[in-house]
């Protein structure tokens, strides 16, 4: 008998600690991530300037395409959520939302990614199915399936409908799309490197990595709904009328020239602008901007001091002028009497 | 229940003893195989044997030449932009009023031309990398923007004390997946995969960007390296930055910052530091 208890004991603390080792989910990603937005602050926050190519390496065609495009083109219920594919939306401001799916036995078949005003959550499916035939539906998130290498989760997404990669600008994607994705947490940080390929638009991959902070206390919106739309301007609603531009007719062609001396060709996003040695031909030609014109106040609104701070002289795009909740002063209800 | 443990009490000593060995072993092998080690490996496996060194343990390979894909901020990365133009720093107030006090002239003139390429402006900087193995405890990074050098140490204590270097002093370590390695290939190194942690301290002021985002001296700069490689065969770095300076930041200044490994240093193009451009 004792034979027996020794024997019930070691096989306990045995599965007890193989059962220990995860053996589907290498990293748990579940819970909520808050934005850090460090970087590609405009085309998260604000906005993109129109014109804004760099670091796209288009091809003809797609830079032909982008410049097509006006901001009225977001008047039109149709094409309201063509920049939020859930993908794409992988380097745009959002805050996320991870959660898995699990099958009766604990199983994780499947993991989500939402985020606020998404066309659609993104799911990854993990439990090793087939892609669908390239002649099958494409949803808004397309179809993703994913695996681990290592503590990265590695995706890949198929099927996704044509879309807008950069807020404001016009810059698309075509629906031969695909998506590599690595998903990796370090600590409480969380890098998702996007690496788009799509041989309608591009010349080479595009290749972009965001960083998301861990957010103990699931506060971020992170939401599930998708995008919202609805009609604007309603001349433009059933009349066939699609705003653009047409072509060599783009106003905003030259705006990154005109306001940041960027050259043209890099603003165009010709894929040897993304490299260091494009330094070399613009060494001698480029000269910075004599001074910044907006958003040069960085951060320090958040703090309460505007550009009229002591020593500071910054051009703050008309943010001093603001009360505290964003209304011009002569806009305050007076309480003079 | 009887009847299932009854081929254990028909066997006697000898198969209980094997039994226990059996799983002995097995308990051994699944506690190793959730380990994070770093270079200090060796603990327990006898004392007869030399510990394993940090790039015999590597799980990943850092080692080649690397560029600089400027595909995000790229008017702040390529390009010097306009003195005051920063957006997406969370300054606070000091950091602010240096920024507006940039003047290139000046550090020319004080011999501080390298101040944006420090270890936290350079890495997001328009270079190439050179990661070698100095010795099998040290990993070398050059960029041949700039020309500079950082080493990442892995065992040699990190000293304390000592002049500020715009590299400042490296302390690294190996985050080793455990889920990842597969019972049975255990300290074979690449393969298993992870990462690499890295803590840089001892840093001389400078920026980080071009046009004169300050950060001080009291900046800690942590890195996490990642390598993906692609079906295709590419390969990509990733270097996820969080530049924490109590002086100038109001929070953490957080990026990723990718490169492509190239297949030879044909392109390798070293370039001395420049204030202006």
């Amino acid at each position: 008998m004792a034979r027996i208890r020794i024997m019930r004991v070691v096989t306990f603390v045995f599965v007890a600690l193989v059962a220990s080792v995860p053996a589907f989910a290498q990293v748990d990603l579940n819970g909520m991530y808050i934005l850090r937005m460090h970087e590609d602050y405009l085309e998260r926050g604000p906005g993109s300037d129109l014109g804004d190519f760099t670091g796209v390496p288009l091809n003809d065609e797609g830079r032909a395409k982008a410049l097509l495009y006006t901001s009225d083109q977001l008047s039109m219920v149709e094409r309201q959520c063509l920049h939020w594919s859930p993908f794409i939306t992988m380097y745009r401001p959002q805050d996320l939302r991870i959660w898995s799916d699990a099958d009766p036995n604990g199983r994780i078949i499947a993991w989500n990614v939402g985020g606020a005003h998404l066309q659609d959550v993104l799911k990854i499916w993990m439990d090793g199915r087939p892609a669908p035939s390239p002649n099958a539906w494409y949803p808004s998130g397309g179809f993703t399936t994913g695996k681990w290498e290592s503590d990265t989760l590695t995706t890949r997404t198929t099927h996704l409908k044509t879309t807008q990669v950069r807020r404001n600008t016009g810059i698309p994607a075509s629906d031969q799309t695909t998506i590599t994705a690595h998903f990796t947490r370090h600590d409480d940080y969380l890098t998702i490197v996007v690496i788009q390929e799509d041989p309608v638009y591009l010349t080479e991959p595009h290749v972009v990595s965001r960083t998301w902070q861990f957010d103990p206390r699931g506060s971020q919106s992170g939401r599930r709904a998708i995008c919202d739309s609805a009609t604007e301007i309603p001349r433009l609603e059933d009349s066939g009328i699609v705003p653009h531009y047409l072509p060599g007719q783009n106003p905003e062609a030259d705006h990154m020239t005109r306001n940041y001396n960027v050259p043209k060709e890099a603003a165009m996003g010709y894929a040897e602008t993304l490299y260091p040695e494009y330094r070399k031909r613009i060494r001698n030609t480029y000269v910075p901007p004599a001074s910044c014109g907006r958003y040069c106040c960085g951060w320090i609104e958040t703090q309460g001091v505007p550009g009229g701070a002591p020593n500071v002289t910054c051009n703050d795009g008309g943010f001093a002028e603001l009360g505290p909740r964003g209304r011009r002063a002569v806009d305050q209800p007076s309480t003079a009497k | 229940m009887a009847r299932m443990l009854g081929p254990v009490s028909r066997s006697g000593p000898r198969t209980l003893g094997a039994s226990l060995v059996v799983m002995a072993l097995l308990l051994s092998l699944a506690l190793s195989s959730s380990v994070r080690a770093q270079g200090r490996g060796a603990q327990g496996r006898g004392a007869q044997a030399p510990p394993p060194t940090p790039r015999a343990t590597a799980p990943i390979d850092l080692t080649g030449y690397w560029v600089a894909i400027i595909s995000e901020d790229w008017r702040w990365r390529m390009i010097t932009p306009a003195k005051g133009d920063f957006p997406s720093i969370p300054f606070n107030l000091a950091g602010q009023q240096v920024a507006e006090a940039w003047d290139p002239a000046k550090d020319e003139a004080a011999g501080e031309q390298c101040r944006a390429y420090g270890a936290p402006g350079l890495m997001r900087g328009p270079t190439r990398l050179h990661l070698t193995w100095l010795d099998d405890t040290t990993l070398k990074l050059e960029s041949d923007y700039g020309i500079q050098t950082r080493l990442f140490h892995f065992r040699t204590p990190t000293p304390t004390q000592g002049a500020r270097t715009w590299q400042g002093v490296s302390a690294a370590q190996w985050i080793i997946s455990a889920a990842a390695a597969p019972l049975g290939r255990l300290g074979q190194g690449e393969g298993r995969g992870g990462s690499m942690k890295s803590v840089t301290t001892q840093l001389r002021p400078g920026y980080l960007r071009k046009n004169g985002v300050p950060y001080s001296a009291s900046t800690v700069f942590t890195e996490y390296w990642d390598v993906h490689t692609e079906a295709n065969g590419d390969r990509y770095l990733v270097d996820t930055n969080i530049v924490d300076d109590p002086v100038y930041l109001q929070m953490p200044f957080v990026t990723s910052i990718h490169f492509k490994k190239e297949p030879d240093g044909s392109k390798w193009d070293p370039t001395p530091c420049d204030a202006r451009f």
